[in-house]
């Protein structure tokens, strides 16, 4: 929203010493966001009125002109693009040494004199973006340039020539600054939806005076016979409803205040009627609407006016003649054979007001916040009414705002006079308090020993009714601010504080026990996990999405109907819940895999199990469990076990945790796992996950052109498994004897099962290392070359060699004799 | 044998001069001293037949000359070592800047983790909880209980992801349920942050994501005010960033709070004289926050009347951006290896 200072200083004084700079950052500090601080006259130095006195055709360009303008002193020779530039028209000159900004956009740029194409050019014929004055004039296509010579005409009607030369800022009185305002920053602050709300708000900053609003007093009835029934059929819908009829109306061209005031806060001028409606709501926050009586009356000349709900389906054409189809849940404003506004929001095409228009009926209103703001979001349709409704307007502003259209109408159109009952069905209650505010808590919540007068001033300067007994003040809340905003002590504080200045607060630290914070020990997990596997596994973390798409859970043969689903996925492709990490990790795999050789990725993250039991919802029943899981994948060109590196590199992550690791060998017929590379993830005895290469008709599909293993364990249960023990093994004082064994054995021996039998073969074997597995021709179909190196220690005595030699053949027999071992020489 | 001793001692320094490697030097002192056909070895075997009483005088000259000899040959080994050494320089020359062969692959972790475990150390070292709590989440907790009913404007910019079927439950928006979650588990006091993945139904561009990341804080005592949001605050932002900042609170609106602020920070780009990063205020909108609302240690279970508290959030995504100079949100979760690598 755009507040105009010279606006603001209609009601409030803003004091000298208060630069516009600094009224902007005071108002951040104290009230809503200022986003910007905007000189109207910021691009208009060396800017002046000229009058095109000749147009000719550039030789050298088509769409280019070579102008002459002139401008008092001097005729200027100008090239100008300007699709619209035409001999007699009046246009901003922007003289050498002007700061423009091209097309709008960027920082400015000083002109000085050129040559265009060959032409010697000695400053710019301006665009309305160009001099900054792109809102006050928007532009209708996009090389259009400022044509003045109707407003120097309306303003000047006696001798427009006289403007030729002089300053633009002067001929348009452009001596205004305007502040942008956040809009998200006053969605709790209905009060703040106009000028005047703002004045408040800076009157009490800076301690001055705030002016009354108070427009004349309807008189009611002056002449004419206007008969106006009004049934509101939704009372919570509508709390009130005000309405006038207004004869005598001629419908003209605003008066050159009331432009420059709409135009000031960004508003095009459209009409006397229509622009008096439009500065009261920019000015009080309050929406009004003009109807064209005459488009309302029955046959018999009488007006009804019905507010109540749409039916389903029901039609209703917007001002602008576009077409929406409503629900039962919008509120319209009506007659008994049609809908002539969607309430709140936007008026009708068929009874809004045109240049025939001699009667009228002024509509103050107010409607309920939701209503409102759902009806706007529904039909996509957000208006400045719509804006300020939804923000839970006050309805005691209806009269207000009635009484001061009313006045300003009788001005801009001076013929006006009220020409029926005013009619005013109100059915509405604020929570006014008041408020007990016990001044040693508001003390306390700030952290600051402000003085009791203190907070008397600034909640009187706001508007509030204090009543001071002893500790306590007793605060009755302004209509303004009781529809939500204020309703409880705390909102007070904030009230007091702000006003107060936070800036002001002196920083302190509150006195906490020290006390070690409990252990998070999943966290702590997972913060573990990520640093060994990513450092030393040298596997590399990923964040995929929680949403995976039906068309990946397919091919990976999971159904869908398993998984929760989102009602309005964003992606569309992507709508249900992850139950697995593993397929969005294999496709990251895929996507990374046309530019790496080696893929080594992981992933910890949430999933969504419907049919477990997760958290309490803080309503007696529970969410979808949502353990988090550990998933792991490996692909890398040409390696023909990715399973093992996986695998591998998991145990080794594990032991570092101390738990110990087994995979139970499983022959899974699935679509998704490689029948003979599969098995289950036992972490200290606990079947905690899976691993599996990927099945190769399935890596087919996924687009995998590398054999890709994938890991996935359930952490929420590994966490369960931590232990603090950990073992050690005094050093042993005897040095060691190492014996290598190769041997030949079923493709189908298992390496863990032969190391567990050399281990435990005789005391003296103290470690066990598989070093080489190897498979081919000269060793047999079916068969497979295993070589281990077993380390022997006693930790009585130093081994010699012919001790050694006995246990070595005991446990190549045993190699023999349990596993079929052929040895190798 | 006088005489031949000193023939032995001439005929070395002679051969001596023209060693001119550690090979000839050893030729040199086989030729002497050489087990079998050494000349000194071969005098010396003829000591047996010395008269006895010159064996004394003849001896002690023949070790004159062979330590002599010795001395030599030493200082000459070791001069002839230290020229070898020099060459080394150039024969065993390596290029440094090669990498070790075969190249080893490494692993990183991603970034949006590195921070969060900075964060939590900190956090933790001011005697933080790290909490956590489910991504779907109830209605209740996601709203309601954060004094967001169903009616509230609020829910309209919070662009929720609802469940099929259950219009209970939501993807979490925000990580402030878990404010209530801790209150009701942990009671008061209670200083807890909780980083999270939240999501909000937005369409995705360099700078939206719908799935990003939070990290919520809270602090809940007695009289906790809001001259101490600002003393904590400042020394945590000081603490992140680890340089000293100013900070400056303004009011914000926030449905779970009461007064509600953004907090800024003073910018560290220009130092507060403008520049677009901080889009020539000198300050950057860094995480709002508040004092808990009173309706919100109800749902929580506490007092109001006895406790008060603060919540902050702050933007991890756009924190890590900054530190970074990221320039496009939907990198963090693209997988691409390329960017991930970088970390």
């Amino acid at each position: 929203m755009l507040v105009s200072k010279n606006w603001l200083s209609q009601f409030t004084t803003i004091p000298k010493k208060i630069t516009p700079q600094q009224l902007g950052v005071d108002l951040t500090m104290h009230v809503v966001e200022v986003e910007d601080v905007i000189d109207e006259a910021r691009f208009l130095e060396n800017v002046v009125v000229g009058k095109v006195v000749e147009v000719k055709k550039h030789d050298n360009a088509d769409t280019l002109h070579v102008c002459t303008v002139d401008v008092r002193d001097e005729k200027l020779q100008v090239v100008c693009g300007g699709s619209n530039v035409r001999e007699g028209m009046f246009v901003a000159m922007g003289k050498l040494g002007a700061s423009v900004r091209w097309h709008g956009e960027g920082e400015p740029i000083v002109l000085t004199k050129a040559k265009i194409r060959g032409v010697e050019s000695f400053g710019m014929i301006c665009a309305s973006d160009e001099i900054g004055l792109g809102d006050m004039f928007p532009k209708q296509s996009e090389k259009e340039i400022l044509d003045l010579t109707d407003i120097i005409a309306s303003r000047y009607s006696d001798n427009p020539d006289q403007q030729i030369g002089k300053p633009l800022s002067d001929v348009l009185e452009l001596n205004d600054i305007v502040f942008d305002i956040d809009n998200k920053s006053m969605t709790h602050r209905p009060d703040l939806w106009g000028q005047y709300g703002m004045a408040r708000e800076i009157a009490a900053m800076y301690g001055q005076s705030l002016k009354a609003y108070e427009p004349k007093k309807l008189k009611g009835l002056e002449t004419g016979n206007w008969k106006l029934d009004v049934a509101v059929k939704d009372v919570k819908a509508c709390p009130r409803y005000m309405a006038v009829a207004i004869d005598g109306i001629e419908v003209a061209e605003s008066p050159a205040w009331l432009k420059k005031r709409l135009m000031s806060v960004g508003v095009q001028p459209r009409n006397n009627v229509v622009d008096v409606t439009n500065f009261v709501m920019f000015e009080l926050g309050q929406p009004l609407h003009a109807f064209d009586i005459k488009q309302l009356a029955n046959k018999k000349g009488d007006v009804e006016i019905i507010v109540r709900k749409a039916k389903d389906g029901e039609e209703y054409t917007s001002l602008d003649d576009k077409k929406y189809t409503l629900t039962k849940e919008d509120l319209v404003i009506a007659t008994k054979d049609k809908v002539v506004a969607l309430a709140g929001v936007k008026g009708s095409n068929n009874s809004g007001v045109t240049n025939e228009t001699t009667s009228i009926l002024l509509e103050s209103a107010n409607f309920h916040a939701v209503t409102i703001r759902r009806t706007a979001s529904r039909h996509g349709l957000r208006t400045d009414a719509s804006a300020r409704y939804e923000k839970s307007l006050d309805p005691h502003l209806c009269e207000l705002a009635l009484r001061r259209v009313v006045e300003l109408l009788k001005e801009v159109s001076p013929k006006s006079v009220v020409s029926s009952t005013i009619v005013d069905q109100s059915d509405f209650s604020l929570d006014q308090g008041p408020i007990a505010l016990d001044t040693e808590f508001v003390q306390r919540k700030m952290g600051v020993d402000l003085p009791a007068t203190e907070m008397v001033r600034i909640l009187t300067s706001l508007g509030f009714g204090v009543k001071e007994k002893k500790n306590t003040l007793s605060v009755t809340i302004p209509s303004w601010r009781a529809t939500k905003d204020i309703s409880i002590r705390e909102d007070l504080v904030e009230e007091i504080a702000r006003v107060y200045g936070y800036d002001n607060i002196v920083p302190t630290l509150p006195t906490f026990p020290i006390v070690p914070p409990k252990k998070n020990a999943l966290r702590e997990l997972e913060t573990r996990l990520r640093t060994l596997l990513a450092y030393e596994g040298r596997y590399t973390e990923v964040s995929n999405y929680s949403f995976v798409s039906p068309d990946l859970l397919e091919k990976v043969g999971e159904n869908v109907k398993d998984y929760l689903e989102l009602d309005n996925p964003i992606a569309k492709d992507r709508p249900y819940l992850r139950r697995h990490l593993r397929e969005n990790l294999l496709e990251t795999v895929e996507r990374n895999s046309h530019r790496f050789d080696v893929v080594s990725i992981f992933e910890i993250g949430k999933v969504f199990k419907k049919e477990q039991e997760g958290d309490v919802d803080g309503q007696k029943n529970t969410l979808p469990k949502q353990d988090t899981l550990l998933a792991m994948a490996h692909a890398e060109k040409g390696d023909e076990h990715p399973f093992l590196h996986v695998s591998t590199s998991f145990t080794t992550v594990m032991t570092r945790l101390g738990l110990a690791v087994h995979f139970e060998k499983k022959s899974l017929d699935d679509v998704f796992v490689h029948p003979g590379r599969f098995a289950e993830v036992h972490v200290a005895g606990k079947k905690v996950g899976h691993i599996g290469e990927v099945h190769p008709m399935t890596a087919n599909t996924l687009g995998l052109d590398a054999r890709t293993a994938v890991l996935e364990v359930n952490l929420s249960e590994i966490v369960l498994l931590l232990t603090e023990k950990t073992q050690y093994q005094p050093l042993s004082q005897y040095p060691s004897i190492e014996r290598d064994v190769a041997f030949v054995v079923d493709k189908s021996a298992v390496h863990e099962d032969i190391a567990v039998a050399l281990i435990k073969a005789d005391p003296l074997t103290v470690d066990v290392a598989l070093f080489d597995v190897f498979m081919g021709k000269n060793i047999g179909e079916g068969k497979k070359s295993m070589a281990y190196r077993i380390t022997y220690r006693s930790d009585e005595k130093t081994l010699e060699g012919k001790d050694v030699d006995v246990v070595h053949e005991k446990i190549v027999a045993m190699l023999q004799k349990k596993f079929g071992a052929e040895i190798r020489a | 044998m006088k005489e031949e001793l000193q023939h032995i001692k001439k005929e070395f320094e002679a051969q001596l001069k023209h060693v001119s490697s550690l090979l000839q030097l050893e030729e040199l002192e086989q030729t002497i001293f050489g087990r079998k056909a050494g000349a000194f070895t071969n005098l010396a075997k003829q000591m047996k037949d010395v008269a006895t009483e010159q064996k004394k005088a003849i001896g002690e000259m023949m070790n004159t000359v062979r330590l002599k000899i010795v001395k030599e040959l030493e200082e000459k080994r070791e001069a002839l070592q230290r020229e070898e050494m020099k060459k080394i320089a150039e024969t065993e020359s390596i290029d440094v800047t090669e990498p070790h062969l075969p190249k080893e692959a490494h692993g990183h972790m991603h970034p949006m983790s590195q921070v969060e475990i900075e964060l939590s150390e900190l956090f933790r070292s001011m005697g933080f909880m790290v909490l956590d709590g489910p991504e779907l989440e109830s209605d209740y907790f996601n709203f309601e209980a954060l004094n967001i009913p169903p009616s509230h404007p609020a829910r309209d910019s919070h662009d929720t992801f609802f469940i099929k079927d259950h219009p209970e439950w939501v993807m979490r928006t925000h990580t402030s349920p878990v404010q209530i979650r801790a209150m009701r588990e942990f009671g008061a006091p209670l200083r807890a942050i909780v980083p999270g993945r939240v999501f909000r139904n937005e369409s995705i561009d360099a700078s939206h994501e719908h799935t990003f990341t939070q990290l919520e804080g809270l602090v809940v005592d007695k009289d906790i005010s809001i001259a101490d949001i600002i003393g904590v605050m400042k020394g945590l932002l000081s603490g992140i960033l680890k340089k000293d900042v100013e900070v400056r609170l303004r009011p914000g609106f926030f449905p779970f709070v009461e007064p509600g602020f953004e907090l800024d920070m003073r910018c560290l780009v220009c130092e507060g004289t403008g520049c677009n990063v901080c889009k020539q205020t000198g300050w950057v909108e860094m995480m709002p926050c508040g004092l808990v609302h009173p309706e919100v240690l109800k749902a929580g279970g506490l007092d109001p009347d006895v406790y008060s508290g603060f919540a902050f959030g702050l933007g991890r995504m756009r924190l890590v951006m900054q530190k970074y100079g990221i320039e496009d949100i939907r990198h963090f979760q693209s997988g691409d290896l390329r960017f991930l690598k970088q970390f």
